[in-house]
């Protein structure tokens, strides 16, 4: 196959996802609320959001971390907890901040993609802790095991909206 | 190190004078975000200063989502809480205050029977309101009270409805729990909060009653992250040269913390490997699922880790 040949041949992407639900939330232990649309700031987080580099109020903001600007759950992960635990977890309640479809999550540590207008890289697995069930009563902590979410940093920021397509680079 | 945030931060919004020596306050976020939820009769700590931590009902209801309100009565006797809060907190003030713990699992269907004395009719309040909101009318409030009550205000359709029966016990008796609840015998909830006398005389009229038919209202102790399941045992910290009893209901790590050990626990559930620290002596009993049997020699997750034996030594 000639360069020309390579050029032209279509880019096949293994998988395409949509952000189904955007969260975020000013201060530890607070309710996360939903917005139709975010902003995120390169190399800081969200903006409102309790992990925003240099005004942190979180949970875990006693230990920086410089991934952890954004963070990822799975919609398959809600459906398999209740199919498989008969746990109604909302998107709202798993305290990730952007909900997706369609994006294997747990394949892109170490990779960066396309949220909407964005770009992020991911950084390491989210970790599930008892803090989620202390606030939501709910027994969650052993069933969302590997399968908790992703943190990423931003590299490109924008404005990230609902609906908006999550692509590989 | 920044410390790790271990309470909701609330700012007071409101500071009532209700008479008879009780206050109502209104906790709110400074940016009026919601707040961590609750159920009706639901119960926060209030942390009013270092070693000074009080409990008190949420007296609104849950769909009041970004308030909470708690009244206070000033107790001439008391251990300072409530002297703190009458004399010392005033609107704009920040307060610290725990996640809401308990609640009362409300009868859907039958009758909900409520007994209160003075200002322990706050969690009833609560469940009123929860219940008035619904439309639902299935509850009696008995609520004996010296002199006039406070904070009808809270329950006023419920009072004009002829659903609270009120008793002023400087001139009337006090009310017949027994009668009271034994007519709600075969069906409903029955639940009180008062003083000794009232929760003594209530506990004995429903003694026969099955466990979730009846709530007796006293502030639970937070949940531990994790219960311990042995004997009590010595803990040493050899490279501090502390010591300290680790017991079922503190656990390895509430032990660690209660020494000013600034353990960096993450998970809290034995899979991150945050906490992990060395031990040295001892029969470690390992819950977590991150550590290798190799590192298990040598390494403890005190998260979820216990000791089998009569002592343990941690390289901290």
């Amino acid at each position: 196959m000639d360069a020309q040949a390579i050029e032209k041949k279509p880019v096949v992407t293994s998988w395409q996802g949509v952000v189904r639900f955007l969260h975020k939330t000013p201060r530890a232990f607070l309710p996360m609320r939903t917005f139709p649309e975010i902003e995120l700031i390169a190399s800081r987080g969200i903006d409102g959001d309790r992990y925003l580099i240099g005004q942190e109020t979180g949970f875990y903001s006693h230990k920086p971390e410089e991934g952890r600007q954004i963070t990822l759950f799975e919609m398959e992960t809600l459906e398999a907890l209740k199919r498989d635990h008969g746990i109604d977890m909302l998107p709202e309640e798993h305290r990730r901040n952007v909900t997706v479809e369609g994006v294997p999550l747990n394949h892109l540590v170490g990779r960066r993609f396309r949220l909407g207008e964005t770009i992020v890289e991911a950084t390491r697995l989210s970790t599930p802790c008892r803090h989620i069930e202390e606030i939501l009563g709910k027994p969650v902590f052993d069933p969302m095991i590997n399968r908790s979410g992703l943190n990423c940093k931003i590299i490109v920021g924008g404005t990230l909206r609902v609906g908006d397509t999550v692509r590989p680079i | 190190m920044a410390k790790a945030i271990k309470t909701v931060s609330t700012v007071v919004s409101k500071v009532e004078d209700l008479g008879n020596d009780t206050k109502r306050f209104t906790l709110v976020d400074q940016d009026d975000w919601e707040l961590p939820p609750f159920r009706p009769g639901a119960h926060i700590d209030v942390h009013l200063e270092p070693g000074l931590v009080r409990t008190y009902s949420l007296c609104n209801e849950p769909d009041d989502g970004r308030r909470y309100v708690i009244a206070v009565k000033r107790e001439r006797e008391g251990r300072g809480g409530s002297a703190f809060l009458h004399d010392r907190v005033q609107v704009g003030q920040p307060v610290s205050v725990s996640l809401p713990r308990g609640g009362i699992a409300l009868d859907p269907e039958g009758t909900n029977v409520f007994v209160a004395g003075g200002i322990g009719v706050t969690p009833f309040i609560s469940a009123i309101r929860h219940l008035d909101r619904r439309g639902l009318t299935n509850y009696v409030l008995h609520w004996a009270s010296r002199g006039q009550p406070v904070l009808p205000d809270m329950i006023a359709p419920a009072i004009k409805a002829g659903r609270v029966r009120l008793y002023d016990t400087t001139e009337e008796s006090k009310p017949i729990i027994a009668g009271i609840v034994g007519e709600f015998g075969g069906s409903g909830l029955a639940a009180c909060c008062g003083p000794d006398p009232m929760l003594q005389a209530f506990e004995q009229a429903v003694a026969t009653w099955p466990d979730d038919r009846k709530h007796i209202e006293m502030f639970t102790p937070p949940k531990l992250a994790a219960k311990s399941d042995v004997p009590p045992y010595e803990l040493y910290l050899s490279a501090s040269n502390k010591h300290a009893v680790v017991t079922p209901d503190m656990g390895l790590l509430g032990t660690l913390e209660s020494m000013g050990v600034d353990v960096p626990v993450s998970c809290g559930g034995g899979i991150c490997g945050a906490c992990r620290v060395r031990w040295t002596e001892g029969l470690p009993i390992h819950r977590d699922r991150v550590l290798s049997p190799t590192e298990r020699q040598s390494e403890l997750i005190v998260c979820v880790g216990d000791c089998a034996g009569p002592r343990l030594v941690l390289d901290l």
